[in-house]
């Protein structure tokens, strides 16, 4: 039996990854993080029931210290942990002379700190036997992005965690993964470009076909690298 | 089932740094935790005594919870010498088998362990050829040593425990040192201390050097990054 962490699964790429990893049957438990239980409960109705255990676990990740105590429950009832993917995001763009500490301090919890927590947990079990660990950033965190400092360079800090990471945990057989989705029609996307038509970039669902083929079994090769996921548009 | 003895009362002296060596980093992690991650691995020890200093146990205490070792581990107080902090150890060796190790030897493998444990000797230690010229003397050359029959020692070794318990009380009787514990076996028992192959990576962190050295040999033998 192996077990499948995600973050973000309310909405968007988290959404579909769910759903894609409900099907494949790659995992037999899914551990369902995030705060919106109702919109969690709206993607647990798209997923494949068959042969799987899916469990919703509340967690707001604004809250890093909470997600310490969630990490042990899934242990405790799954008795493994085999792959994190770290998926949420937050974000509030703001210039830097109306950024607030709130902001930064809100920002880098979602993006940085939560998910490196829940990381430690995880590798804490998993490092017996090896696993997969996935994370999001994106391209704002390779590039000068001005109006947009706590997302750009949260998602910067992500990206060097998780190429730290990928050397740091190889001996014990876990591959760290970062993946930087470009402009990808989500909720956060909305909230960076509000007169954008979400029709004409990349779909969730392109990023997670990515992101599954990544943590399949047949993969390698990939680990340590920042990949970056862009979608030609054609006009 | 087997004890293992984690050396780690060293003072690290010759590394010229405040801290022992043996809690120094290495690719990111304490040197003696390489040690104890791969101990805890093992299925065949089912007790860790680890022989430190007082002042380090609390903080070894904490990495134990923080890397989750699940191994019984009991705490043996450091001696002055090497030889005293093994006799220290083997007071709570609950096993009627015993391995011994220190913790300034972070490359020995899973397998090495293994290879170890399966030898057909109930007292084996690691051991590997010496690719360089010995000669005996101090200041002046006093002899010539033939390289083809020594043996440079490493650790980890295995021994019976009554065995081991009894040598160190003669050498305890007649005040006598030595810097190892096969040798010693062989010296009072003239039992067979059977050799399993080692490895030229298999190195004891001693100097500044050997830091550096061991990052190099983390990355290519370790964890196998290329």
């Amino acid at each position: 039996m192996k077990t499948c962490i995600i973050t973000g699964v309310s909405s968007g790429i988290g959404r579909e990854v769910a759903i894609m990893l409900s099907k494949n049957k790659q995992f037999q438990n899914i551990a369902m993080l995030g705060r919106n239980k109702e919109a969690i409960e709206e993607t647990v109705k798209l997923m494949d029931h068959d042969n799987i255990n899916i469990k919703i676990w509340e967690v707001d990740l604004i809250y890093p210290e909470q997600v310490i105590s969630v990490i042990n429950e899934i242990y405790d009832k799954f008795k493994t942990i085999d792959c994190v993917l770290n998926i949420a995001g937050y974000t509030d763009p703001q210039p830097l002379l109306s950024t607030t500490l709130d902001n930064l301090i809100h920002t880098y919890n979602v993006n940085v700190f939560s998910p490196l927590m829940i990381i430690r947990e995880s590798v804490r079990y998993m490092k017996k036997n090896g696993g997969k660990i996935l994370n999001v950033a994106s391209t704002a965190g390779m590039t000068s992005r001005p109006g947009w400092i706590s997302y750009a360079s949260s998602k910067a800090a992500l990206i060097s965690i998780s190429q730290t990471l990928s050397d740091e945990l190889a001996e014990y057989g876990i591959r760290v993964y970062c993946v930087s989705p470009g402009r990808c029609a989500t909720k956060l996307r909305k909230r960076l470009a509000p007169d954008e038509d979400p029709a004409t970039i990349m779909q969730p669902e392109e990023v997670a076909d990515v992101i599954c083929k990544l943590i399949s079994d047949d993969e390698c090769c990939l680990d340590g690298q920042n990949i970056v996921i862009r979608k030609q548009i054609r006009k | 089932m087997f004890s293992a003895i984690l050396l780690s009362g060293g003072r690290g002296k010759r590394m010229k740094k405040d801290m022992p060596k043996q809690y120094l980093l290495l690719a990111g992690k304490p040197i003696i935790m390489h040690s104890l991650e791969r101990l805890d691995k093992l299925s065949e020890i089912n007790e860790i005594i680890v022989v430190c200093e007082e002042e380090f146990k609390s903080s070894i205490q904490l990495m134990l919870k923080q890397y989750n070792i699940e191994t019984n581990v009991i705490f043996a107080h450091a001696g002055t010498t090497r030889q005293e902090s093994v006799y220290n150890g083997l007071k709570y060796v609950n096993n009627d088998k015993v391995i011994i190790h220190e913790a300034a030897r972070p490359f020995a493998t899973l397998n090495d362990f293994k290879r170890l444990i399966e030898s057909e000797s109930p007292n084996a230690t690691l051991g590997y050829s010496i690719p360089y010229t010995v000669v005996k003397g101090s200041n002046i050359i006093t002899d010539l040593l033939d390289r083809d029959e020594l043996i440079n020692v490493q650790l980890p070794q295995k021994f019976d425990t009554n065995v081991i318990r009894k040598v160190h009380e003669n050498a305890r009787v007649e005040k006598k040192l030595f810097t190892e514990d096969a040798g010693m076996v062989f010296h009072y028992t003239g039992l067979q201390v059977q050799v399993v192959n080692g490895s030229s990576f298999n190195i004891k962190i001693t100097e500044a050097v050997d830091l550096l050295i061991g990052e190099i040999i983390y990355n290519e033998y370790i964890a196998c990054r290329k």
